[in-house]
């Protein structure tokens, strides 16, 4: 029947396809030898450390360029390329020796011109460096940035090839922190004029002067590999040869080439955490961010104390990161970041804890609520939860809707999820009622979350003002500046007014679980700043 | 027919010329800026930093200079990758979608016609039922579902093929067969549909009578008449695919414009959202073109307006 | 030709007045166009089973909205989060609460202290919801995304194919240019813009399909329409001086069926998966409310923990896809005049 030897024909065709393809498929498998296979769930947009706004760029300039300091575990500070540094008594005025041993992948040395070059491109308006807020406090930058001031007026200085000097405004007391974060890495004049507009674009239009060098990057691709740079000053320590990076934008896969040994970490939805909370290769990394409620405060309705309390007392945080989360997040405790910073041995979250700030207490809420709407003479509310459209934050706002309906009588909720930049948008622009902010601090000083909240910052969405909280932020600039003790009381202080009058309510920390195979050792992560470090990874 | 095809190519200049002038203005209307950190950002730099992408020129002035832009390939530079041109943007990221695509079609139509044709050849018996429900099946299964299944089952479970990534043609195959279900199931409702009504017809009776055998009949008379539905469809469904599908780019961690075109979305950049609709655009207008002249090769009856009146 | 037969008038018999008007009488009962379908349709057992199965969901679907509605939706209990199946008496694991963890059966609702009554029949989502629940509720949205589309199929797609086709020439390049356009704008595009003058959800959705899915239609009809316009029996029609309308609806449309009904079926998925890749890349519907795409995209993301979250809605919408197309099939078969034997 001719039937058959038409089926047979297709049946050939496809079954010779799938063997050849599974022969193809068993030529390829990963070696072990101090080779790193990284999950990474977004691509690299840049290496240009001026135009870096992400932390893939971020993370990828951490480990193949290097600045004054490298930030070794929770954040301390480590050698870099500095191996001297002299402060004034004043606090004003940094000193830096600068190594001679290092160079660019180029040949060329590191001097303390590509410092000031790399500095002045960055703080330069018309580079365009997102990032270039960072400078402010140094001798001039807000200035430069305005277009007031040329940037040769940046206060940093060579004194020959390998003497840095830097002139602050005001005291930074984390100054040496920002060392340690890319936009303060030096650039190479030669290669970025060499390179013009193509700077950055790709692995081979830039120079590299850290434990790793880029290659394999074409600008646009979805993987590319760290190679142990030959060139790096300390490169007897740098124990891998490589790191290769995947980009895998769905987790599922991602822990699909796990699970199959192609992979040596991989990044955790919610679910797939709390399904994996008893393995042993489970690794949940604080990070240094908090998601907190802004309330409107343009709207007499948010202007009410009580209700915006109310709503924060109905929020059973407890059972939001433990059941809906479930990726290792924490209640927060306020909005500073629990594990930031420390003063004396205490942990600055704990310090400026307020008792109900993030409690659940429904009977309570209840009752301000009663009296919230009483006072504003109304007998229910509406209003609409704005957040992004990120696995989480799709998760929160449902939770947030039913826990506030559900508790607080004539509540009447909508949630609006929008892309990332359009939420942005609306934030900016005041158009929401409640929204779901987070915030990441940039270095590792609550002064990163604490000055979000003063009157006029631009990322104030809420418009919460409280003049006694301006006046402590700015004392802590100012007069207390020297004195780390009063700076910190300042700075605690802030904090509880802020939580006190809920003029924003912190929900949780995020974390990030991974699992990594328990034979990657020595990776660094921290959770403010640029996130990891490979300099001392190694397997065993 | 030279005057026709002169006639729709300057149809088809015209019709990408409509179609950067909408999605230019609609692009206008979308919120927000390119850049993500624009709070911490100095008025000055945020200045500057228009007048770089220039951003600050009155609308039509910005239309106009798109458009001359474009006329010498020039897409502008993305927002998202610092520096990078929009047009390599999307040569480096075509070719595995494309590549992808035209695998998935072939798969899909090839498959489909034979099983098509197998149904209509056995319609009304199980044969042709089977067909129908796995046909049905194909299409309705999303195919991030049927992604998410093969390389779950397939890929780590059997270790037939790689889970993801991309390289050589083994890599393909999954994503093949994900993106090719549609195509398949729907190339072969059509031929079956088709090559039923023609079954019926009288000169296929003639061609029985004649003694020509069953499959005779099916590849010489039945399968050409059939195809004509079929390829109003494959076109557009082609150049479909072979801009990429963002599910399947994303689930099989494929390097492919599909995936980078719906972040270009979400994050504002204009230049490569405007890039990646053009050339859908070209490729659609183009395909057509293409079909129609195809119509008047396989079916005669249809005479090619244009070189009528 | 030797031996003639001789005729005489004696040969013949006339019949009787009666029997002669019998003959010519058409021995079926007269049916009209309608009837003549519904009763070929009834031949068709496949397609009866998924009438049934097709009214059935729409009842229930459509007749939970006193039940399932925004208050009940949006109660979450997160103590239940994540639950299997569980259904009373039935001792089958994976439907008795019993989840397959790394390899073995255990019964999730003890692990998670539920109380003994409690009975979730489809389980649970993250927040604690009843998937049942959802699964119906999302059956209802992704049925109103499909009859919306198949709506603009129908009406816009088939009227705009059926005209430019038959005017040909000028009106026809102008309205195939228009096609052209409107299906180069990416839909995406058109949502996200839709976000910023609507709120998320069915408003916008409902936009964007009525803005780009009958083109497709538009496009295969047209393709028929020109090959039909030179049929003999179209010829036949338009000498006879019968209008262009009554000719569009009396042998267009009927000819044209097998081609509506087939690219009908194949518009409802293409618009319950455009609901679906909405979600996949977070902007489709809004929380409470759910579809058969957003489930299924969740469940697509914990599949290798708990499958139970993407198979049952994916069974549903096999279910639904099927007796849709078993349903065009027969309906296809019975409206056709080809078919018509």
């Amino acid at each position: 029947m001719k039937l058959n030897k038409f089926a047979k024909l297709g049946a050939v065709a496809v079954l010779s396809a799938v063997f050849l393809a599974a022969c193809g498929s068993k030529s390829t498998s990963s070696s072990t030898k101090q080779v790193l296979n990284w999950d990474e769930n977004a691509e690299l947009p840049t290496i240009d450390l001026s135009k870096a706004t992400d932390r893939v760029s971020f993370d990828t300039l951490n480990n193949t360029n290097e600045g004054l300091y490298r930030l070794g575990k929770d954040s301390k500070i480590e050698p870099g390329i500095a191996t001297k540094t002299t402060v004034s008594s004043d606090g004003l005025k940094y000193t830096f020796t600068l190594r001679k041993n290092a160079k660019w992948s180029n040949g060329d040395k590191v001097t303390a011109k590509d410092f000031v070059y790399s500095w002045q491109r960055t703080v330069k308006p018309s580079t365009g460096s997102q990032y270039a807020y960072l400078f402010s406090g140094i001798q001039n930058a807000d200035d430069i940035m305005d277009g007031k001031k040329s940037p040769s007026t940046l206060g940093i200085k060579a004194e020959g090839n390998y003497k840095l000097v830097v002139t602050l405004d005001k005291k930074l007391p984390y100054f040496k922190l920002l060392m340690g974060f890319p936009s303060f890495y030096p650039q190479s004049q030669k290669a970025v004029e060499k390179y013009g507009s193509k700077y950055g674009t790709a692995s081979k239009y830039m120079v590299y002067n850290g434990p790793y060098e880029l290659t394999k990057w074409t600008g646009t691709n979805l993987s590319w590999t760290l190679k142990k740079n030959n060139d790096y000053w300390d490169k007897k320590n740098v124990k891998l040869s490589a790191i290769n990076y995947k980009v895998n934008k769905s987790n599922t896969t991602a822990y699909n080439l796990y699970q199959s040994g192609k992979l040596d970490m991989t990044y955790l939805n919610a679910e797939q955490a709390k399904q994996m909370s008893n393995s042993k290769e489970l690794v949940t990394r604080r990070g240094a961010s908090t998601f907190y409620l802004e309330y409107n405060q343009t709207k007499k309705e948010f202007q009410n104390k009580k209700i915006r309390q109310a709503i924060s007392l109905v929020i059973d945080r407890k059972q939001y990161v433990n059941k809906v989360l479930g990726d290792g997040s924490t209640v927060a405790k306020g909005l500073v970041a629990s594990g930031l910073s420390k003063h004396n041995g205490k942990d600055f979250a704990d310090e400026a804890v307020v008792k109900d700030a993030t409690a659940t207490d429904t009977a309570k809420a209840k009752k301000l609520w009663n009296e919230g709407l009483k006072e504003l003479g109304v007998k229910e509310l509406s209003f609409s939860i704005l957040s992004d459209d990120t696995d989480s934050g799709n998760k929160t706002t449902p939770f947030l809707q039913s826990q506030i309906e559900e508790s607080l009588p004539g509540a009447k909720v909508s949630v609006t999820n929008v892309p990332f930049k359009t939420r942005l948008d609306r934030s900016e622009k005041g158009n929401f009622d409640v929204v779901v902010s987070a915030w990441g601090a940039d270095f590792a000083d609550p002064i990163s979350f604490l000055d979000l909240f003063t009157s006029d910052n631009s990322y104030n969405n809420g418009n919460w003002k409280n003049t006694e909280y301006d006046k402590l932020i700015e004392a802590s600039k100012t007069t207390d500046s020297g004195n780390t003790t009063k700076r910190w009381n300042d700075l605690v202080q802030a904090e509880k007014i802020l939580m006190q009058d809920q003029g924003i309510s912190p929900i949780y920390q995020q974390a990030q679980a991974t699992l990594v195979k328990s034979k990657v050792k020595g990776v660094i992560y921290n959770s403010s700043g640029a996130n990891y470090n490979f300099k001392d990874a190694y397997i065993k | 027919m030279r005057k026709y095809l002169l006639k729709r190519v300057f149809y088809m200049i015209l019709t990408l010329f409509l179609v950067a002038t909408i999605t230019f203005f609609l692009m206008k209307l979308m919120p927000g800026t390119p850049y993500s950190n624009q709070q911490k950002m100095t008025a000055q730099q945020i200045q500057i930093m228009n007048e770089q992408y220039g951003l600050n020129k009155p609308m039509w002035m910005q239309y106009l200079i798109y458009l001359g832009g474009m006329l010498h390939g020039d897409l502008g530079v993305s927002f998202q990758f610092s520096n990078q041109p929009v047009s390599y943007l999307i040569a480096s990221r075509i070719g595995a979608s494309a590549q992808l695509g035209i695998q998935a079609m072939i798969f899909g139509v090839v498959l489909g016609i034979i099983i098509g044709s197998i149904a209509a050849v056995h319609r009304n018996t199980w044969i042709d039922t089977l067909c129908t429900v796995l046909s049905i099946i194909g299409k309705s299964v999303p195919n991030f579902v049927l992604a998410v299944l093969l390389q779950f089952y397939i890929a780590l479970k059997l270790g037939w093929f790689p889970i993801a990534d991309w390289g050589n043609f083994s890599y393909t195959v999954l994503p093949t067969i994900a993106l090719g279900v549609g195509p398949l199931a729907e190339t072969a409702r059509f031929i079956r549909t088709g090559m039923v009504d023609v079954l019926n017809s009288d000169y296929i009776e003639l061609a029985k009578a004649k003694g020509l055998s069953r499959y005779g009949i099916v590849y010489h008379h039945a399968l050409r008449n059939s195809l004509i539905p079929l390829v109003t469809l494959i076109g557009p469904y082609t150049v479909a695919l072979m801009t990429g599908s963002m599910v399947i780019e994303n689930i099989f961690s494929i390097p492919g414009i599909g995936e980078q075109f719906v972040k270009s979305i979400l994050t504002n950049d204009y230049p490569t959202i405007m890039g990646v609709t053009m050339l859908f655009s070209a490729g659609l207008v183009a395909i057509i073109l293409i079909t129609d002249i195809i119509y008047g090769m396989i079916d005669p009856r249809i005479r090619l307006s244009g070189s009528g009146d | 030709m030797e031996e003639k037969i001789k005729l005489s008038p004696e040969s013949f018999e006339a019949l009787p007045k009666a029997a002669e008007l019998d003959n010519e009488k058409i021995a079926a009962p007269s049916l009209t166009f309608v009837q003549d379908a519904w009763r070929r349709l009834k031949m068709n057992k496949g397609a009866l089973i998924s009438l049934f199965v097709i009214i059935l969901m729409m009842v229930v679907a459509f007749g939970s909205t006193p039940f399932i509605n925004h208050d009940s939706l949006v109660k979450s209990a997160p103590q239940y989060a994540n639950l299997p199946a569980k259904i009373p008496g039935v001792p089958i694991n994976g439907l008795n609460g019993k989840l397959k963890v790394s390899g073995e059966w255990v019964d999730e609702y003890k692990q998670n202290n539920v109380p003994n009554n409690k009975y979730f029949v489809l389980g649970t989502d993250y927040l604690g919801h009843s998937l049942a629940q959802r699964i119906i509720y999302g059956t209802k949205i992704s049925l109103i995304v499909a009859l919306v589309a198949t709506f603009f199929d129908l009406t816009l797609g088939v009227a705009y194919g059926i005209i430019s086709g038959w005017r040909g020439g000028r009106v026809d390049n102008v309205m195939q240019r228009i096609i052209e356009v409107i299906s180069s704008v990416p839909s995406l595009v058109i949502v996200v813009l839709m976000l910023i003058v609507l709120k998320p959800g069915m408003t916008s959705i409902i936009a964007a399909i009525a803005i780009s899915s009958w083109t497709t239609m538009a496009r295969m009809i047209r393709a028929e329409t020109l090959q039909l316009k030179s049929q003999e029996y179209v010829l036949a029609a338009r000498t006879l001086g019968e209008s262009p309308w009554k000719i569009a609806w009396k042998h267009l449309v009927p000819n044209l069926s097998s081609i509506i009904i087939i690219q009908t079926m194949y518009t409802i998925p293409t618009a319950i998966f455009f609901e679906a890749f909405l979600s996949f890349i977070g902007i489709g519907i809004s929380a409470p409310q759910t579809s058969l795409g957003v489930l299924l995209n969740d469940g697509q993301k914990n599949f290798q923990f708990l499958p139970y979250q993407m198979w049952y809605p994916a069974i549903v919408l096999c279910v639904l896809m099927i007796a849709f197309n078993l349903l065009g099939d027969g309906l296809r078969d019975a409206f056709d005049p080809k078919t018509r034997r």
